[in-house]
C-alpha cells in the first residue's frame, strides 16, 4: 500500500475510483437509513461519525475507511432484507465479525453498510455424540471451547485472537492458529454453512454430514473473505480434548539451530500439536515487557507441544529433548502442569502485546515457506531489515513454515512508510520464490492484494474472478479486496 | 467408418501412436456398455490442451480419466466420444521429505507414489478403493477416500494445490505447495470431487504423513449389531485415536462371514498402541464382544486390504454399490435397515460403516437372475436413500447395472445450492465439453 504514508481515508481513494459502481452518495437523513431501521430497529443502526469510527478498521489498524452506516441484525431474514435493500440502492455492504482481522478484509473501501454480526452470537446446538455444534457467526471462538470443555471437548482452530475473534470471521478468513500444524485450519473443521447470498437468498451448503453430492460450495465459501455472501450459521466439528500434553520450551543460540530442531522432529516422524518459534528480537521485547526469564542474548526460543494419549508421550518428549541437545540447546523448560503450560503459551501469545513498546505501528506479515526453507528465508528477512533500516521481529508457526515477520515503523514518518512498503514486498517475494505463499492465515484483504501476482498469474486470477462473478455478480458484497490492480502489477515491476 | 479413421488420424497428429489406445482395448474404458470413440493418453500438458481444442472444434465431448477405475460413477452417458486419460503424466515433480509434501503429475498411480514415499519413511494417508491401480488425479477428481480418513481426513484435508487445464485449454493453478495457504479463493475444493466436469487435473500437491512405528489391527466380533454399534460409539467418544474404525454387516473382512464385526486400526508409537489395545479389550469385554483378535504383520495387511477393497466392483455378476453419508449417531439405525433388507430380499445386502465418519457403503449382490430384478432393487435403494435423507443424510450410487442407473438418479437430490453449481459448470465449461450430463442434476 503506497498510501501508507497518507492519512486514513486517502488510502483508499484510488480503490474507490477503480470500483466500477458509483459509490452511494449517502445524504443526511437518507431514506436508506430509515429503511435499515425498519428492518433491525433504529437502536441497532449507527450513523454518527464518532460511533462509526470504531468500524473504520480491523486489527491491521494502518488501513482505515469509514462506513456510512453500521447495522446489527439478529436473523438471516434481517440480513437478507438488508442485502436486498443494498442491492436496490446499489450500496456496497460488508459483513464484520469482531474486527480482529489482520488484512483489512472488512474495510468499507467504497463506504456503504457494515453488517455487524455481533448480536448473532448464540451457540444454537451442541451435539456431543456427533462431535459437532451449530453456531451463529458472531460467537467468539473461545466461547465454543468454553461451552463444551466440561464434556471433554474443544473447538480446534485457535487463532491468537481467539478470546475476541468470531467464528464467522474465522470462516471468512479460513483462520489458523498455533495448533493447525496437527489439526488443520478452519476449513478442516466446518461441515455446513447457512449463507445469505449476495442477492439476499438464504441457502445451506454441506450440513451435519461429512459430504453432500455436488460441488463443495462450502469449501469454496470458506476463506472467500466475505466476498461470496454472509455466513449466518455454521456447523462445526468438536474434538475430544487430548488426554495429555507435553509442552517443552527450548532456548537456542541461533535461529538456525532452532530450525534444525524443527526439521529433525518432523524427520523422526513426530508431528507435534504445535511448533512455535520466537527470534532474538521478540525474546527481548517479550522479556522486557513481561519478564518470563528468557536470556536477553538468546537467538531463538522454540515451543514444542505434544498432545494426545499419555502413553508413549514421555518417550517422545525425551526424543525431542535429545534433538534439542544435539542442536546446542542452552536450556530446556518443561511444563510440569497445566499452569506451567498456560504460562509458556502466554509468553508466546503475549508477543504481539509487547511490540507497542518498540514502535508506534507494526504490520504483521503472514508468508508461508516450505519448512526446509525457513533458515534461508529468515536470513533473507534479516538482510532486508538491514537494507531498509526497518526493524523486523519474527514470531511464527515454525512447524508449518508460516512466518510472521513483524515490521516495526512509525506511520507519521513518510520516508519510513515508503521503506516499509519495499520491505513488505521483498519479504513476500522471498516467500514466493522459496516455493511458498504470501498468506497462511490472515487473508489477502486490502493489505496484500498488490502482491497476489507474486503467486498467481493473470489466468489463475481470472478463474478466481470468474468464481467471484458467480457468487457476487453486482460486486457490491465486500468490494475492493483480494484482486490486484494495474497499479499492483506496475508496483511489482510486472 | 471413414469418420472414425479421420478421428484417429487427427488424434495421432496430436498425441502420436503411443498416445492413442489401440481399438481392441477400447472396451476397457466402456461406460455403461458404451465404448468410447477413442481413448487418448497425452504425454504432456500441451497435448492435453491440443486434444481439448480439437474436441471443441469438432464438437466431441471429453471425459477426463486416470486409470479409469471410477469412470462408471455417474449418470449413464448417451454416447462417449473421447476419454482423456492422464495416466502417462506419471512423474513425481517435487519431493522434499523434510517438508512432508509432494507434488506429482496427476497420472501417477497411488501405489507407485506410496512405494517411493516409503523409501523415506512416509506415505500419503488416503486408502481409497482400487488403490493398486487408481491415480492421484482420479482420487482428487472423484474425492475418493478410504477408512483412514477417520484419522487423517479426506482429500479436501490433504490436497494443497492443483494445476488444471480448463476446457478452454488455459492452464491454471489453485492453492500452492505449502501446508498452510489462504491466498485467494480455495478453488482446490471446487475441483475435488467435480468428476472431471470443470477441467483436467494435471498436477497435484499433497500433504504426507510419517509412517507409523508400528501398526496393529483389532477385529472384534459381536452377536448383534447393537453391541457393535455401541462399542464403536464408545471408542469414538474415548481418548483412543484409531486410524480407522469400520463395522461390517453380513460380510466380515477376509472371511465374508455374516456376524457383525468391528475392524480397527491402531498405528503409531509402540507404547501408545499397546495402551490403546488394552483399552479396546476392556471396552470390548464390557460390550460383550464374542471374539477379540489382535493382528500384526501379514495378517494385519490382509485384513486391511480386504477392508479397503470392500467397496470395489470386482464381481463378474452384477452388483450395486451405494455410499451413504450420515451423522455418526444415525449409522446404527441405518445398518439395522440394511440388515432387515437382507433378511427380506431374494438377494444379498452387506454393509461397511466408517463409524467415526458416518459413511456407510452398502452392497447389493447375488441377484437371483443375472440382470437382477431391477425395479425391486431400485425400490430398495430408494428406501435406503429416504432413510438417509430423513435424518439429514444422503446416498449416492457408485456402481450399478446400467438399467438400474436409468431407473434411479445415482446422485440423488442436491438441494438449494444447485443453481450455483450449474452456474459454476456453465462458466467453467461454457461449450459443454467435459464429462457432460453425468454429474449431479445432469450437470
Amino acid at each position: 500500500m503506497g498510501s501508507l504514508a497518507h492519512n486514513a481515508p486517502i488510502v483508499f481513494t484510488f480503490h474507490a475510483l477503480r470500483f466500477t459502481h458509483e459509490v452511494y452518495p449517502m445524504k443526511e437523513n437518507d431514506p436508506l437509513i430509515s429503511e435499515l431501521a425498519n428492518i433491525v430497529g433504529s437502536e441497532h443502526v449507527i450513523t454518527d461519525s464518532t460511533s462509526l469510527s470504531v468500524y473504520e478498521c480491523d486489527g491491521a489498524t494502518v488501513f482505515k475507511a469509514l462506513p456510512d452506516v453500521v447495522v446489527f441484525p439478529t436473523t438471516p431474514q434481517e440480513i437478507s432484507a438488508i442485502v436486498k435493500l443494498a442491492n436496490k440502492h446499489n450500496v456496497p455492504f460488508v459483513a464484520r465479525g469482531a474486527g480482529t482481522g489482520l488484512s483489512g478484509g472488512m474495510l468499507t473501501v467504497n463506504g456503504g453498510i457494515i453488517i455487524a454480526l455481533n448480536r448473532m452470537n448464540r451457540i444454537l446446538e451442541i451435539d456431543i455424540a456427533n462431535q459437532q455444534a451449530v453456531v451463529e457467526p458472531g460467537v467468539v471462538n473461545l466461547w465454543l471451547t468454553q461451552a463444551v470443555q466440561d464434556d471433554g471437548y474443544y473447538y480446534a482452530p485457535d487463532p491468537s485472537s481467539q478470546q475476541a475473534c468470531s467464528i464467522g470471521g474465522n470462516i471468512a478468513e479460513n483462520s489458523g492458529g498455533p495448533h493447525t500444524l496437527k489439526y488443520g485450519v478452519t476449513s478442516n473443521h466446518v461441515l455446513g454453512l447457512e449463507v445469505v447470498l449476495t442477492d439476499g437468498e438464504i441457502v445451506e451448503f454441506g450440513g451435519a454430514v461429512e459430504e453432500t453430492p455436488g460441488y463443495d460450495i462450502r469449501g469454496v465459501m470458506i476463506g472467500s473473505e466475505g466476498t461470496f455472501g454472509i455466513v449466518t450459521k455454521a456447523t462445526v466439528r468438536l474434538l475430544r480434548k487430548p488426554e495429555g500434553y507435553q509442552t517443552l520450551l527450548g532456548i537456542f543460540e541461533t535461529i538456525d539451530d532452532a530450525s534444525n530442531v524443527v526439521s529433525s522432529i518432523i524427520a523422526k516422524g513426530i508431528i507435534p500439536a504445535a511448533l512455535e518459534m520466537m527470534d532474538h528480537f521478540v525474546i527481548k521485547a517479550v522479556e522486557e515487557a513481561f519478564h518470563w526469564g528468557f536470556p536477553l542474548d538468546a537467538g531463538a526460543v522454540l515451543i514444542v507441544e505434544l498432545d494426545g494419549i499419555k502413553a508413549g508421550m514421555q518417550s517422545q518428549a525425551e526424543q525431542i529433548t535429545e534433538i534439542f541437545n544435539e542442536n546446542n540447546c542452552r536450556e530446556t523448560r518443561y511444563a510440569k502442569d497445566e499452569e506451567d503450560r498456560q504460562q509458556i503459551w502466554k509468553s508466546r501469545k503475549s508477543a504481539f502485546g509487547s511490540f507497542g513498546r518498540l514502535a508506534p505501528n507494526y504490520i504483521t506479515q503472514d508468508g508461508v515457506v516450505p519448512r526446509t526453507q525457513l533458515p534461508k528465508v529468515l536470513r533473507r528477512i534479516a538482510e532486508i531489515s538491514e537494507k531498509y533500516d526497518i526493524p523486523i521481529a519474527n514470531v511464527f508457526h515454525a512447524g508449518d513454515g508460516n512466518i510472521h515477520p513483524i515490521v516495526l515503523f512509525d506511520e507519521r514518518d513518510a520516508d519510513q512508510c515508503e521503506r516499509v512498503e519495499a520491505v513488505n514486498m521483498e519479504i513476500l517475494r522471498a516467500c514466493a520464490e522459496a516455493g511458498g505463499t504470501i498468506t497462511g492465515e490472515h487473508g489477502i484483504g486490502v493489505e496484500k492484494m498488490d502482491y497476489m501476482p507474486l503467486i498467481f498469474n493473470p489466468q489463475d486470477l481470472a478463474v478466481m474472478a470468474t468464481v467471484k462473478d458467480i457468487f457476487n455478480p453486482s460486486g457490491l458484497c465486500n468490494p475492493g479486496k483480494i484482486f490486484p490492480t494495474a497499479e499492483s502489477y506496475a508496483k511489482l515491476g510486472l | 467408418m471413414s469418420n472414425s479413421n479421420q478421428l484417429h488420424e487427427d488424434l495421432v497428429q496430436i498425441v502420436g501412436e503411443a498416445g492413442l489406445l489401440p481399438d481392441n482395448q477400447l472396451n476397457r474404458y466402456a461406460i455403461d456398455g458404451i465404448g468410447p470413440q477413442a481413448v487418448v493418453l497425452p504425454a504432456s500438458t500441451h497435448e492435453i490442451q491440443e486434444v481439448l481444442g480439437y474436441a471443441a472444434d469438432n464438437e466431441l465431448s471429453v471425459i477426463p480419466a486416470g486409470s479409469g477405475t471410477k469412470l462408471g460413477i455417474g449418470v449413464p452417458p448417451e454416447e462417449v466420444d473421447l476419454i482423456l486419460s492422464t495416466s502417462r503424466l506419471d512423474q513425481i515433480l517435487e519431493y522434499e521429505p523434510a517438508d512432508l509434501t509432494v507434488t506429482v503429475e496427476a497420472g501417477i498411480r497411488l501405489a507407485v507414489l506410496q512405494a517411493k514415499l516409503t523409501e523415506h519413511g512416509q506415505y500419503f494417508s488416503l486408502d481409497p478403493p482400487y488403490a493398486d491401480r487408481c491415480t492421484i488425479g482420479g482420487i482428487t477428481a472423484t474425492n475418493a477416500s478410504g477408512p483412514s480418513r477417520l484419522r487423517f481426513g479426506s482429500a479436501r484435508d490433504l490436497v494443497l494445490g492443483m494445476r488444471v487445464v480448463q476446457s478452454s485449454g488455459t492452464v491454471v493453478k489453485s492453492g500452492g505447495k505449502v501446508v498452510k495457504n489462504v491466498a485467494g479463493y480455495d478453488l482446490n475444493k471446487l475441483y475435488l470431487g467435480s468428476f472431471g466436469t470443470l477441467g483436467v487435473i494435471t498436477e497435484v500437491s499433497l500433504k504426507l504423513q510419517p509412517l507409523p512405528e508400528i501398526e496393529r489391527n483389532i477385529l472384534l466380533t459381536f452377536a448383534d449389531v447393537g453391541e457393535a454399534v455401541n462399542t464403536a460409539s464408545e471408542i469414538s467418544g474415548s481418548q483412543l485415536l484409531p486410524t480407522f474404525l469400520n463395522l461390517f454387516i453380513n460380510g466380515a473382512p477376509l472371511t465374508d462371514s455374516p456376524e457383525p464385526c468391528l475392524l480397527m486400526g491402531l498405528d503409531g508409537h509402540p507404547e501408545t498402541v499397546e495402551w490403546q489395545i488394552d483399552s479396546v479389550k476392556t471396552i470390548a469385554q464390557q460390550n460383550e464382544a464374542v471374539g477379540v483378535g489382535v493382528y500384526q504383520g501379514q495378517r494385519q495387511q490382509e485384513l486391511r486390504g480386504s477392508m479397503c477393497t470392500f467397496p470395489e466392483d470386482g464381481s463378474a455378476t452384477p452388483i450395486v454399490i451405494c455410499r451413504a453419508n450420515l451423522r455418526r449417531t444415525d449409522v446404527g439405525d441405518f445398518l439395522n435397515t440394511v440388515l432387515e433388507m437382507n433378511d427380506s430380499s431374494s438377494w444379498r445386502v452387506r454393509a461397511m460403516g466408517l463409524m467415526g465418519n458416518g459413511v456407510v457403503y452398502v452392497i447389493f449382490s447375488d441377484f437371483p437372475d443375472s440382470e437382477g430384478p431391477v425395479e425391486h432393487v431400485a425400490d430398495a435403494i430408494a428406501n435406503l436413500r429416504d432413510a438417509a435423507a430423513n435424518v439429514g443424510g444422503n446416498l449416492i450410487i457408485e456402481s450399478a447395472p446400467t438399467a438400474l442407473k436409468r431407473q434411479i438418479d445415482v446422485w440423488g437430490p442436491v438441494g438449494g445450492s444447485f443453481e450455483l453449481m450449474k452456474a459454476i459448470k456453465t462458466k467453467f465449461d461454457p461449450v459443454g465439453l467435459l464429462n457432460v450430463g453425468r454429474f449431479v442434476g445432469g450437470i
